[in-house]
């Protein structure tokens, strides 16, 4: 049974700037223990003053040397930078290996960055929930620029993107097809795309391309930033951080997570649990509905619509 | 407490001093995400300080160092930093090139095991898998 | 595509085979293919109809002709054979002198430089945790400490072979020190063993220092200054082992080495260099494995495809330039620590693999390297080994005595066509450079690896001692490891100190400058300001860190 005293003792130790303490609330809020959620709720009120920057974008574009640059201009300006580094996890095993260390050697012993690496996988309630709960402990430990880094394109990717206040995605010529790559998806949510390795040739008409992409839209323009960097060289690196603080100074938070933004996310952590919820249980109601459909008697989408009205979630 | 079961373990793989060859560190760690770990790699060339930073930041349960050379001789330096910044539950092994002459003095040091060439896969997971165990049943028990 | 054999008519074979392959199954029964490291099948049996001399002169050829697959030279190592290079270092520059006399008392004249990892990694003594200074090699940093190395020694009549990773700082001190001696440049003869920056990037090692683009130019500006000013060094040793020893099969090995050096070949010519002038000048180095004949059919196959290769892709046509030389080591990834004697039997297998793969110098490894600096016991032991095999088995006496033997042409031809393929795919990824920037490279080989690896976990693979054959061991029996004591280490750093004192400083600096600034401008050598800064009394770590300043430190692409 955990201690209410104990997780009040670790909330105090981890808004204090106690580093092992937000590490060890990290842990519990991934494993999803009692302590955890403890910790959660008891960290609300030192919540909302810390803005997030999601950044992803295809493999081989130098993402995590620009972002390493973008932590340097940061710790220049004087933030203190938390970094959420998602990889993949096996599908076979559920294990991973997390390497976006490999590029943040540059801050290796710089205590105002603060780096934790999560695997993609084994989150119960969904990769979305699990990452903004992890911002939410560094948001309330004191990390005012909160980097959220993805390594592409999948469902989850795209969710968490909604908990960011400004999105980066980034991209580099001669990836092949890499603006077509990039999944629509990405690109509808990108507020600010880098042109990384910009010291190459096709630099500039990968830019161009991505700009033609963007005036093609039909829907109401929003606007979107377009910058060139060479993250190797530290080109660029100024501005692309005078663009994020600028989108970042504009618009009241509360403002940048839209409504639609956050209902999104919503859909996303409840349809999780909900879903977790459908393959485990062993309720009858839900076992009959299985039977139904094993046997072929209704097709799957009126299986689903009984289902939610099971639980009380009306359906047209 | 209802911790999940079999959270997987988070192990840290790096090299400290001033080698470079990995081909041994890169085999362990796919071994390691095959068998469902969490595994935290770095390029080499790791400064104690960064090390230690990284194991707290990153609540790791395990170090593995490995060592070709003399870079070893640095590892009591970890385990003394490790110690200090409160991290003296997580668990360090050394695999690589590791004079017999100099395994005692390791041990000594706080180190767990020491990997020598011609260790097998099954008793690198199954080893570092135990200390896993024993970093994490220290560490709450301590907080 | 792999060259099918022409079929000859030969009365009576088909039921001839038949015969023996029902004895054989009667006997054996059924088999698994068996395949070797390349991943090439490897039959019972190999036979005229498998390969025969039809095309021989296409095919093979005789030594010295094109397509070369016989051996480089119409001589070999009956006209002029090898001595083995001794390699050296350990401790201070004045320990370095001592083995070094005592090998040129023997009768050597071709010696190496080993210098501490310190100084491989880019560092001066006073850069690093003393704990690991000069356990592996001579801590030199300075013009003093080179003389010191060669003091009593004439520079002008040795071959130094350099393990000196680019920018070769170790070089510019030699040159530094001939030209305090009065001896002419033209007269320093050696190899920059260490000078291929993509198989350091590749293969993660402590060699690589500065960041992939400053690499590609330094060594190119290497290359030309070697040209234009030392006659009798080699500017470039394209290094197959350390990719072997990162896990690359033998085929992978050598493809990408010659893709790498196609590369550096590219690079050469885009800087207006004739390929009949640097080609002669290109020399490799690979890692012999104990896959006996898998690594003669792999020399074999990549020199007939290097000849090839600078004929038809850059049009040389200076004979010299087909030549593919090569200096083979023994693998000391096939070395165990479990009875390490057994390492005698290993190397003597490796060593006859170089012999009959045709290469132009070998060392053969201690059988303790794998525990740490050799002991001169066991170092006499691997070059006893190499005389034993030339003086008592006579091996070189023939030239590449297995050519004619069906399953060795079979097998280079197999291995021919395993190379290309890895090679195209390198070509298609856009060549060497971008291949090993987007980690291409490095995928291919971490697999192998692993594949490796599985296959001596699952015993399919045996290594005796390790696991088969395995027998309790007495630890007391084991070797310790060689330290020098602090006091000598302590004494260097004062040396280090004291020259830093009493030099001159506004000449290092002035050239310290003219380097960094030389990393911008294209019409500069920065190898030639490299040397201007080690004659103006520059260290090797300031000059390594400055270009690492101005250039990028160089950080390995890692991927598991």
């Amino acid at each position: 049974m955990s201690e209410p005293a104990a997780e009040t003792d670790r909330v105090t130790a981890l808004v204090g700037g106690d580093a092992g303490a937000l590490a060890r609330a990290i842990s519990d809020v991934e494993r999803r223990t009692d302590a955890g959620r403890t910790i959660l709720a008891g960290i609300r009120p030192h919540v909302g003053a810390a803005r997030v920057i999601g950044v992803t974008g295809v493999p081989g574009a130098g993402k995590s040397t620009l972002i390493s640059r973008y932590v340097a201009a940061l710790r220049r300006a004087g933030r203190r930078v938390g970094i959420v580094a998602i990889d993949p996890s096996s599908p076979l095993s559920g294990g991973a290996v997390l390497g976006d260390r490999i590029r943040m050697a540059e801050h290796g012993t710089d205590s105002g960055v603060f780096v934790r690496s999560l695997a993609s996988r084994g989150h119960a309630g969904g990769l979305a929930p699990t990452a903004t709960h992890v911002v939410d402990l560094m948001d309330a430990a004191g990390w005012d620029r909160i980097i959220v880094e993805t390594v592409g394109a999948g469902q989850g990717e795209i969710d968490i993107a909604d908990a960011a206040d400004v999105r980066v995605v980034v991209c580099a010529p001669g990836l092949g097809d890499d603006v077509q790559a990039l999944k629509a998806g990405i690109l509808e949510i990108a507020d600010v795309l880098v042109v990384n390795k910009a010291d190459l040739p096709g630099a500039d008409r990968t830019a161009g391309q991505l700009e033609a992409m963007l005036a093609l839209r039909t829907r109401a323009p929003r606007d979107v930033a377009v910058c060139k960097t060479t993250a190797t060289s530290g080109d660029g690196i100024d501005a692309l951080t005078g663009i994020i603080e600028a989108r970042i100074a504009a618009t009241d938070p509360r403002r940048m997570r839209t409504p639609q933004r956050m209902r999104r996310l919503l859909a996303s952590a409840a349809g999780n649990l909900l879903g977790r919820e459908l393959r485990e249980s062993d309720a009858p109601w839900l076992l009959e509905i299985c039977e139904t459909l094993q046997r072929g008697e209704i097709d799957l989408e009126s299986a689903a619509q009984r289902v939610l009205h099971a639980r009380g979630i009306s359906h047209e | 407490m209802t911790a999940q079961v079999h959270a997987p373990a988070r192990v840290l793989v790096t090299k400290l001093g001033l080698d470079g060859h990995d081909r041994g560190s890169r085999v362990v760690a796919a071994f390691l995400r095959d068998a469902g770990m969490e595994v935290i790699y770095t390029s080499p060339w790791q400064d104690v300080g960064a090390v230690v930073q990284l194991a707290l930041q990153e609540d790791v349960d395990v170090i593995g160092i490995s060592s070709l050379a003399t870079d070893h001789l640095l590892v009591p330096k970890l385990t003394e930093a490790l110690s200090q910044a409160g991290l003296g539950h997580v668990r360090v092994v050394v695999g690589g090139i590791v004079p017999d002459n100099d395994e005692d003095m390791l041990i000594e040091a706080g180190v767990s095991r020491v990997f020598h060439p011609g260790s097998t896969r099954d008793d690198i997971v199954a080893s570092i898998d135990r200390l896993a165990c024993d970093a994490r049943r220290d560490r709450d028990g301590a907080g | 595509m792999s060259r099918q054999p022409v079929q000859i008519p030969l009365p009576g074979f088909e039921a001839a085979r038949a015969r023996w392959q029902d004895a054989y199954r009667r006997q054996v029964g059924d088999e698994k293919i068996r395949r070797n490291r390349s991943g090439v099948e490897v039959r019972p049996l190999y036979t005229p109809q498998d390969w025969n001399g039809e095309r021989y002169l296409d095919d093979l050829g005789f030594p010295g002709e094109a397509p070369m697959t016989r051996g480089i030279y119409p001589s070999m190592h009956r006209g002029r054979s090898w001595s083995q290079r001794q390699l050296i270092g350990l401790g201070t520059p004045r320990d370095y002198n001592a083995r070094l006399n005592r090998i040129l008392d023997a009768g050597g004249s071709a010696v190496s430089l080993i210098p501490c990892n310190s100084v491989y990694r880019g560092y001066d003594a006073d850069e690093v945790d003393p704990l690991l200074l000069g356990t592996c090699g001579a801590v030199v940093n300075t013009v003093d400490d080179m003389d010191t190395c060669f003091d009593g020694v004439d520079i002008g009549s040795l071959s130094t072979a350099m393990n000196d990773p680019l920018p070769f700082t170790l070089l510019a001190l030699l040159l530094a020190v001939a030209k305090r001696r009065g001896v002419p440049w033209s007269k320093i003869t050696g190899t920059s063993n260490q000078s291929d920056y993509i198989s350091h990037f590749v293969a993660n090692h402590m060699f690589f220092r500065i960041a992939l683009p400053g690499s590609r130019r330094i060594l190119v500006d290497h290359i030309d200054f070697a040209a234009r000013h030392l006659p009798g060094w080699n500017p470039l040793s394209v290094v197959g082992q350390h990719m072997q020893q990162a896990g690359a099969t033998p085929a992978e090995a050598m493809a990408l080495t010659l893709s790498t050096a196609v590369q550096y070949a590219q690079d050469c010519i885009a800087r207006g260099m004739d390929p009949d002038t640097f080609l002669p000048r290109f020399t490799f180095f690979f890692d012999i494995s104990i896959s006996f004949f898998e690594e003669i059919a792999k020399m074999r196959a990549g020199r007939r495809i290097w000849c090839r290769v600078v004929r038809e892709r850059f049009g040389a046509s200076d004979p010299r330039a087909w030549r593919f030389k090569f200096h083979g080591q023994t693998s000391g990834v096939d070395l165990t620590r479990q009875q390490p004697l057994n390492n005698i039997a290993r190397v003597t297998a490796q060593a006859m693999a170089g012999i009959f793969g045709g290469l132009q110098s070998l060392h053969t490894d201690s059988y303790d390297e794998v525990l740490s600096v050799p002991t001169e016991d066991a170092a006499r032991i691997a070059v006893s080994t190499q005389n034993i095999l030339r003086e008592e088995a006579y091996l070189t006496d023939v030239i590449d005595p297995l050519g004619g033997s069906y399953y060795v042409e079979r097998l280079t031809d197999d291995m021919e066509e395993e190379i290309l393929a890895v090679m195209k795919r390198i070509e298609d990824a856009g060549g060497m450079y971008r291949a090993v920037e987007s980690g291409l490279v490095q995928s291919m080989i971490g697999a192998s690896a692993l594949a490796f690896q599985e296959q001596v976990e699952s015993g399919e693979q045996t290594i005796v001692g390790v696991n088969a054959y395995q027998v309790d061991e007495d630890p007391d029996t084991r070797v310790a490891l060689a330290r020098p004591a602090p006091e000598i280490m302590q004494a260097q750093l004062d040396t280090l100190a004291r020259y830093k004192r009493e030099r001159a400083l506004k000449p290092v600096q002035r050239a310290l400058d003219a380097l960094a600034r030389s990393t911008a401008d294209g019409r500069e050598n920065v190898f030639e300001n490299v040397v201007e800064a080690a004659i103006a009394g520059a260290t090797h770590g300031e000059i390594v860190s400055t270009l690492r300043q101005e250039m990028g430190f160089g950080e390995p692409l890692v991927q598991v």
